[in-house]
């Protein structure tokens, strides 16, 4: 599976939606979703106008719309893009164009997927149900990044202990919960 | 250039190109090529085809319209009509549906 990358070549246009558990590459053009649970590698001659949830992202040509990464986003010198992010890493290299919003989660915890805290920190009553989940999902990234990994699960068991401690302060929760709300503290601070 | 649609691929729209396309995941909808379009073992294909040619052996629900050449193969199965002036069934091949051949 994994020797055989797909390829969508400089010709090829697809209009609907692409779902997959491999890499990628975009050269042609992709308008419609793009689910990975992979790399989305978006060469010079690519284009993408699509709502995108992938693992990571390469963003090496042009891409319009939203996109979600669970690890991390990368637009390269050449890329272009318009929308919004949100992905734990972001990396925007010199030379690249971006328009639009960039949300990497709680700035408190950066290493933590933006996606599993929220879910967690709402519904507080169910906090077994999402630990459960992210425990499970948590050792498929873990191999693609060498060094952060064996940090994960060292956070992991401490946030039912920190979740639980901190219910009774529900403001003191819900400043840590919202990220936007961190940054504009941090502005201020400024 | 080789354009391949992965095994774990599924694409729910319509595809269009001029070069070869390698089909081992799933695709629905409609494809539109100017080339040669290939759908491997993996490869399933429900959707309306048309393309120079084509070759199946994998799983094709659809009608196809080939200008060229359509060519199914041992192991590929076929479900819909073609309208192609060349038309060649394997021995093994699975196939029910029209043919045309009118150049």
């Amino acid at each position: 599976m994994a020797d055989t990358n797909t390829v969508v070549g400089e010709s090829i246009l697809i209009k609907g939606n692409l779902e997959g558990d491999e890499d990628l590459t975009v050269q042609g053009r992709i308008e419609g979703s793009i689910h990975l649970t992979k790399t989305l590698i978006v060469e010079q001659s690519g284009v993408v106008k699509a709502e995108v949830s992938v693992a990571n992202a390469v963003i090496s040509g042009i891409m319009v719309g939203n996109l979600t990464a669970t690890d991390s986003v990368e637009i390269a010198e050449t890329g272009r893009m318009v929308g919004d992010i949100q992905a734990p890493r972001v990396i925007i290299t010199e030379g690249a164009s971006f328009k639009g919003r960039v949300d990497m989660g709680d700035l408190a915890l950066p290493r933590q997927a933006g996606a599993e805290r929220p879910k967690a920190v709402f519904k507080p009553a169910v906090a077994p149900k999402p630990m459960a989940r992210p425990a499970p999902a948590k050792p498929a990234p873990a191999p693609a990044r060498p060094a952060p990994a064996p940090a994960k699960p060292v956070p992991a068991p401490a946030k039912p202990a920190e979740k639980a401690a901190s219910k009774p302060e529900a403001p003191l929760a819900e400043a840590l919960a919202g990220a936007s709300k961190k940054k504009v503290v941090i502005k201020k601070k400024r | 250039m080789a354009n391949v649609i992965g095994r774990s691929i599924v694409i729910d729209g319509e595809i269009s190109g001029d070069e070869d396309l390698v089909i081992q995941g799933t695709v629905k909808g409609k494809i539109a090529l100017k080339e040669s379009l290939f759908v491997e073992n993996s490869g399933v294909v429900e959707a309306d085809i048309e393309t120079q040619n084509v070759v199946i052996s994998g799983a094709v629900t659809g009608n196809i319209r080939a200008s060229e050449r359509v060519e199914i193969k041992t192991d590929g199965r076929m479900v819909g009509d073609i309208k192609s002036p060349r038309i060649l069934i394997a021995d093994g091949a699975v196939f029910k549906g029209n043919v045309d051949m009118d150049r």
